[in-house]
């Protein structure tokens, strides 16, 4: 019997032979790591960018996303759990989609990007990886929206596939992580500061859950940690809560929360802070940090009026506004 | 006639239980890419 050690995600899965990670997906078949959903999506969408959510990154523009069963968190609070928290075996439906059908649908749907989400993508890495060279040759753009739980080694490699990413900061605050997503924070962080680091366009996301992460003290210290280590263009979205999966005795988050978490990331110096979730709200909109013109209006996700100019600056004041336009 | 209307009865609700109770195993479908409807819309998040 050979086991083989999963070196992907901080959780280093030491596997038994017919046996799975705990992710469920990337199993040992005689003695070789194999991550059983490549080519084998469960989800295929058409959606908006702003949906992933990114805001700085060719807004509205339409984004081919896939998403194959499995994930290496297991947050009670997960909105996706039908897919994340099943194998493959589980899934009632699965697509026959190898790397260059991906593509050649992408193309043919006029689709901008890829986006590898839902799920976290992290577990079928491989497939993420082998899709997005294919894409980038056929002028395609890649995006990674995940959870962040991942090694520095293939999170380095994966950068130089991935033109966008959306990284989920869901708590500033490890004990968090390790209550509610089986997880810890550091992996996370270090991630966004390699996605920085390795010049992919990053936009993070804090889902505020009431009564477990939404103390302002922790949001402060969120704030400025991005602020010193992504930098003050970082574009931070604050995500409403509703009940899901294991944590449905919680309300949805009071819009007031929202607001105090908005103004926190603001004073603490952060440019682009958005609120998601909340339909209509007039901070899903882009402002100029310098005079306050709307450069990006946008309901839900769909962009209304797009005032920045093609160099992406202010056409008011000509203030620069950080993003891939 | 009555014991036809109670077993089309019986199917109906029992048609609704198992399509709950079956979701997780035995019954994966894999179909090709072109088969999805990619602007159905949908509550994923992400």
């Amino acid at each position: 019997m050979r086991d083989v050690t999963c070196e992907l995600c901080p959780r280093y899965c030491t596997i038994p032979e017919g046996g799975a990670g705990d992710c469920r997906v990337r199993v040992n078949i005689d003695g070789k790591l194999v991550a059983t959903t490549y080519g084998r999506p469960s989800s295929v969408h058409i959606d908006p960018v702003e949906k992933k959510p990114l805001y700085h990154f060719h807004p509205g523009s339409e984004v081919f996303s896939i998403a194959t069963a499995g994930c290496n968190l297991h947050c009670r609070n997960c909105q996706n759990w039908q897919l994340s928290q099943r194998g493959g075996e589980e899934m009632e439906r699965i697509y026959r989609a190898e790397p260059k059908d991906v593509v050649d649908v992408a193309l043919a749907e006029n689709c901008h990007s890829i986006a590898y989400t839902y799920s976290d993508p992290i577990i079928f890495y491989e497939y993420v990886y082998d899709t997005s060279v294919l894409a980038h040759d056929h002028g395609l753009k890649n995006i990674f929206v995940t959870a962040g739980y991942i090694n520095e080694k293939p999170m380095r490699r994966l950068c130089r596939v991935i033109d966008g990413t959306n990284i989920d900061l869901k708590a500033f605050d490890d004990g968090f992580y390790r209550r509610n997503c089986s997880g810890s924070l550091k992996p996370v962080l270090d991630a966004m500061v390699i996605a920085r680091e390795e010049g992919v366009w990053l936009e993070v996301t804090n889902l505020v859950i009431p009564t477990l992460n939404d103390d302002m003290a922790t949001v402060r210290r969120m704030a400025h940690w991005i602020r010193e280590n992504l930098g003050e263009e970082t574009p931070l979205h604050f995500s409403r809560f509703t009940p899901h999966y294991q944590m449905r005795n919680l309300p949805p988050t009071p819009v007031e929360s929202l607001h105090r978490v908005w103004n926190e990331a603001r004073d603490a110096g952060l440019k682009y802070v958005y609120v998601g979730n909340i339909y209509g709200h007039k901070s899903e909109s882009t402002y100029c940090p310098n005079d306050n013109t709307r450069l990006i209006h946008r309901v839900g996700f769909s962009v209304e009026e797009y005032n920045l100019t093609r160099d992406g600056r202010c056409p008011v004041c000509r203030q620069s506004v950080s993003g891939v336009w | 006639m009555m014991r036809r209307r109670f077993l089309a009865l019986l199917a109906v609700f029992s048609g609704g239980l198992l399509t709950r109770r079956s979701i997780p195993t035995g019954r994966q479908r894999e179909l090709s890419l072109h088969e999805a409807d990619f602007y159905k819309p949908h509550d994923l998040a992400g």
